[in-house]
């Protein structure tokens, strides 16, 4: 019973996004339901087997029931438990049964629910990205999970799960293909070169974050070798090698406080007479959670670019593969922690619209580019999701921005009269301009870019308080959609930051003129 | 209007009605009052002799010092209204206020996602309503209060109106 692999392939006349109606509807892998409800059945089987066990070998019954029970034969116990065990294949099977998925031209269907039906919808154009996930006993069964990622919605708008790993790949590179406007070929007739142009048949307004763009600027030599191309394209960029992964969590502040605790407490403890370590223990699995976090999220962590984004994968027991098309990145963040940078080391987020919704820690994890790379990495990466950063030179440049000072690399600082205030930072924090984006520099030990494109600027707000009043400084802060980046031009100079403000909002206004009306790719 | 240092130069700043101050003042006064009712409570306790350990002058003194706080903060309103602005330009909307902490912000139309037009009980005594310009991002909100119905009716449709030209995405 496995699903089948071809998707519905529209008649001749079908170009005008009309569903198909005979467009045949998939299950979900018949396993899928086990994979998800594994723990249930193993705490039954453990309870009942348990249970039975004991009353037949135990020596004394921990629940002593009425006679009838405890004379019951061997049977009778058996069939009672073969009993739970087919109602619960029963539920799986039904709960399997009515897991349908459809893909249709405009939109991708899933049903489910036995008793409570759900019927979900996702316009395929409007499918922003889609991110395979696998759990760890879904890889053991060697499925996985489709998410889709809906422009409209705040998280992942729609789950499939789960199908075979290799299907997942290829309903993946079919289904973002499709939200790219490349058409199917008619289904006897060869495959046929695709007009470079073909631009999505859906009449509504081009939406410049939608990765339509980017795949189109593939070669696309046909529909079915579309997603062929698709998977082929990509280009590993950067790798994140265990060895350093693992340094980089040891040198992170909250690793070494909590090394220092535990040397703390082992003295304590052998010092004081009758302390119980044991009252800090969740604060210490609650640290250890966030490490084993970071190796969890950071392991095997691999970037490649592809037409239609930044392709990363990672994952030690469950693994992910997630794209971030760059027309999405709305703010990127480069960081150097202190610790790190005698490695030179950098870590790389990005605020994308989408990703700030959703649980927590999916969102931030979902957030990083490059969980800890050399700066080579870095620039990999941001050529990527910054593929126009608007500098002659943006190895020089963005090497000043994340390690230089003072106005080197065109940079505006702080003016010297506010020493007092940041005695470090002041000659760090500032800003540049590149033709397309705004870099503001901040920190001196904690060292951070934020990288705003103009086109991308959603507000711009200038505040001053009493004390910076009185030193003569403003701060300007960039307003972007939820996310770990805060882009912040920290205590400029007011004559400056008051011309920056209108300036860049004029900027900002030019920017999106042009942008919007072009390709986000930026020809022009 | 007066121009502060922070101001963008060029900007010619229309301020809301300076009837906002009274619906500032209603909430202010609520505020204050409960705030005043719940820190007399040990001075009424202490003058009634139920709690004797209490001593008078901090009885006394926190009621007092909440009076000062309030009485300079009911001062401070009609001046904090004043410094309310907001500015249209060609393709963004300006809004400033705050006089100690002061805050100048633009929001492009174009990344407009909807506009509010709240109304409050007291607003709707005075014929006042407040305009809301909600961005995708959280702290690019521009938020009017204090501006008449029907300036803020022409303000919802004008900003609607230049959102839809100049919407964009993300």
């Amino acid at each position: 019973m496995t699903p089948g692999r071809a998707l519905p392939v529209p008649g001749p006349g079908e170009t005008d996004g009309q569903d198909t109606p005979e467009a045949p509807w998939h299950r979900v892998h018949p396993v899928s339901p086990l994979v998800r409800g594994w723990i249930a059945v193993v705490a039954i089987a453990f309870v009942y087997g348990q249970n039975t066990l004991s009353s037949f070998f135990g020596e004394e019954e921990p629940n002593p029931g009425p006679d009838f029970i405890s004379r019951t034969p061997l049977m009778v116990s058996l069939l009672v438990g073969a009993g739970i065990l087919l109602l619960i294949l029963l539920g799986f099977f039904g709960t399997w049964w009515f897991t349908k998925y459809q893909i249709t031209e405009r939109h991708v269907n899933v049903n489910t629910g036995m008793v409570f039906r759900q019927q979900r919808q996702a316009r395929i154009d409007r499918v922003q990205s889609i991110d395979i996930a696998q759990p760890l006993v879904a890889r053991i069964f060697g499925l996985a999970e489709l998410r889709f990622d809906v422009a409209d919605s705040g998280s992942a708008a729609m789950n499939l799960a789960f199908v075979k790993l290799s299907e997942a790949h290829q309903l993946r590179n079919e289904i973002l293909a499709r939200a790219a406007g490349l058409k199917a070929p008619a289904p006897q007739a060869p495959p046929l070169p695709a007009q470079p142009d073909a631009v999505p048949v859906t009449g509504q307004t081009p939406d410049p974050a939608a990765p339509q763009e980017a795949a189109l600027e593939a070669p696309a030599p046909g529909y079915a070798s579309a997603s062929a191309s698709l998977a082929a394209s990509e280009r590993v960029v950067a790798v994140v090698p265990t060895g350093r992964l693992i340094g980089s969590i040891l040198l992170r502040p909250s690793t070494i406080l909590m090394v220092l605790g535990i040397i703390g407490l082992g003295i304590a403890m052998s010092t004081i007479e009758g302390f119980a370590p044991f009252y800090l223990l969740p604060a210490f699995l609650g640290m250890a959670g966030a490490l084993w976090n970071n190796l969890n999220t950071g392991y095997n962590f691999r970037a490649a670019t592809s037409a239609d984004g930044l392709r990363l994968s990672y994952g030690l027991l469950d693994t992910r593969h997630q794209t971030v098309p760059p027309g999405r990145v709305q703010a990127i963040k480069v960081t150097a922690p202190f610790f790190w940078r005698p490695l030179g080391w950098y870590r790389v987020a990005v605020n994308v619209a989408g990703i700030g919704g959703g649980a927590a820690n999916d969102a931030e994890q979902r957030s990083v580019l490059l969980p800890v790379g050399s700066y080579e990495d870095v620039l990999a990466v941001l050529s990527v999701v910054l593929p126009a950063p608007g500098v002659a030179a943006p190895r020089d440049f963005f090497a000043a921005a994340i390690n230089g000072s003072g106005t080197e690399g065109g940079f505006v600082v702080s003016p010297p009269r506010v020493r007092p205030l940041s005695p470090l930072a002041h000659k760090r924090q500032g800003y540049a301009l590149t033709d397309t984006a705004l870099v503001a520099r901040n920190g001196a030990l904690h060292r951070t870019i934020a990288i705003v494109p103009h086109a991308r600027t959603q507000g711009l707000t200038l505040s001053q308080g009493p004390l910076a009043r009185r030193f003569g400084v403003v701060d300007l802060s960039l307003a972007t959609i939820a996310g770990p980046v805060v882009p912040l031009v920290h205590q400029l100079d007011v004559a400056s930051g008051r011309e920056l403000f209108l300036e860049q909002a004029d900027r900002a206004a030019a920017a999106r003129r042009q942008t919007d009306s072009n390709h986000w790719l930026g020809d022009a | 209007m007066r121009q502060e240092p922070i101001d963008p130069a060029g900007i010619q700043w229309t301020r809301v009605s300076p009837s906002y101050a009274k619906v500032r003042m209603v909430g202010w006064a609520i505020g204050a009052l409960i705030t005043l009712l719940v820190l007399s409570v040990p001075l009424v306790l202490v003058l009634t002799g139920v709690w004797e350990g209490f001593p008078l002058w901090l009885a006394i003194a926190a009621p007092a010092v909440v009076v000062a706080v309030e009485v300079i903060r009911l001062v401070l309103i009609p001046r904090q209204v004043a410094a309310i602005g907001y500015a249209e330009r060609e393709d963004d909307l300006l809004v400033r206020h705050g006089l100690m902490f002061q805050k100048v912000l633009v929001v492009p139309y174009g990344r407009m996602q909807f506009v509010d037009v709240a109304v409050g009980p007291i607003d709707r005594m005075l014929g006042l309503c407040k305009v809301k310009l909600h961005t995708a991002a959280a702290d690019a909100t521009a938020e009017i209060p204090g501006l008449p119905v029907a300036e803020g009716t022409r303000l919802r449709e004008q900003l609607a109106a230049r959102g839809e030209s100049r919407l964009a995405g993300l």
